[in-house]
């Protein structure tokens, strides 16, 4: 038997802890790919309506809250280092640096998961979601604007309780041949994706705080970096699909003017 | 049968299973944080400037592949990856590759048809 079979963290089944590392590396990438094949397969779906419909994503991104959206992309972005500075602690048998820098990446994603919060709810209050409350706010504002000149439109005095974006769809749905049948698509895209990546941060977090406490216990000594390395590469790659989320849903329609 | 030998580092520098021989260096992980960041606000603020057409979506998403590439490299570690994982990682993209390539040249030819 191996001299090097005299560590606790190295399963019986492997001949050194090398080999068990980079198996378990091999194992966290094999599931990765299967990831970036689920979101691969949303992002063509998105990529065919985007090329379908242009005009209308441009004109529903340009709706959304871009200032959240860039929030969340420095908190996604710093929980991304915070996450690789807890491997390097994990690989020294840093204890306490390893929990303050798993604490800190928990603690950004969190934030994240909060701001999204007040986005979905913002968009809820402002009825920007897909289907009856998006149908009645828009039609209200059309009812206001039938039979104007697009000028006359443009210049009309909405009633104060109408929302931002219908009134300025409604101009474009009678005026411009924006189909609201298409901008609502591109809301069902955007929720989709968003909430399929907020499930992501949430499973992340949850793995987070198990490692904080698997570190607290004393259960992640330096042999074990690689169940940190695992939950980081499942981070990173959370964080890396945000950065297309970013430009695809909220770039889109950045700059349009109406 | 037990292994009488013991393992065990003896002084606190000793690193029997190689596992501080890529540490990375918090300097070089601040620079790339610091890139990845710029390249987001670039493509924020360059996207805002630019407005929506035919090159928006080229930039957008030329910026997030270099973006991704970055942290796959350095925060993922591919820069110090068995070729396996390295094969595995590109393997993923040449797959959503064909998925791309197959439906896109699908759905994106259909009003080709004729008779």
């Amino acid at each position: 038997m191996s001299a090097k079979h005299n560590t606790p963290a190295l399963k019986h089944h492997f001949e050194d802890l090398g080999q068990q590392h980079a198996c378990e590396r091999l194992g966290i990438w094999m599931f990765l790919a299967t990831e970036i094949l689920f979101f691969g397969g949303i992002f063509g779906a998105y990529t065919v309506y985007r090329l379908w419909y242009p005009h209308e994503f441009e004109v529903a991104s340009s709706h959304l809250n871009r200032t959240i959206a860039t929030i969340n992309t420095m908190f996604l972005i710093t929980s991304s280092l915070t996450m690789t500075l807890a491997i390097r602690a994990a690989k020294l048998g840093n204890r306490g640096e390893l929990i303050r820098w798993l604490f800190a990446t928990a603690a950004l994603a969190t934030a994240f998961m909060v701001m999204k919060g007040f986005e979905y709810a913002e968009d809820f209050h402002e009825h920007y979601v897909p289907g009856k409350l998006f149908n009645d706010e828009l039609a209200a504002a059309q009812a206001e604007i039938v039979g104007k000149t697009e000028a006359e439109a443009k210049a009309h005095q909405f009633k104060p309780e109408r929302q931002k974006w219908a009134k300025e769809l409604a101009v474009q749905t009678q005026h411009k041949g924006v189909d609201s049948n298409k901008v609502q698509l591109f809301l069902c895209f955007y929720y989709i994706m968003t909430a399929i990546h907020g499930i992501h941060i949430i499973v992340g977090i949850g793995c987070i705080l198990w490692l904080v406490w698997e570190a607290w216990r004393g259960a992640l000594p330096p042999e074990s970096y690689s169940t940190v390395e695992a939950v980081s590469l499942y981070w990173h790659l959370v964080d890396a699909i945000w950065l297309f989320l970013m430009p695809l849903l909220y770039l889109a329609g950045a700059g349009y003017k109406h | 049968m037990a292994d009488p030998t013991p393992t065990t580092a003896t002084t606190p520098d000793a690193d029997p299973h190689g596992i501080r021989k890529d540490l990375d260096k918090p300097a070089q992980l601040v620079v790339v944080f610091l890139a990845v960041l710029g390249l987001a606000l670039v493509n924020i603020f360059g996207s805002q400037a630019m407005g929506p057409g035919k090159f928006a979506l080229p930039f957008q998403l030329a910026i997030g592949s270099i973006q991704a590439t970055l942290v796959g490299y350095h925060f993922m570690h591919l820069k110090q990856g068995d070729k396996v994982v390295i094969l595995t990682a590109l393997s993923s993209l040449f797959w959503m590759g064909i998925l791309f390539v197959l439906f896109l040249g699908d759905y994106m030819t259909r009003h080709l048809l004729i008779g």
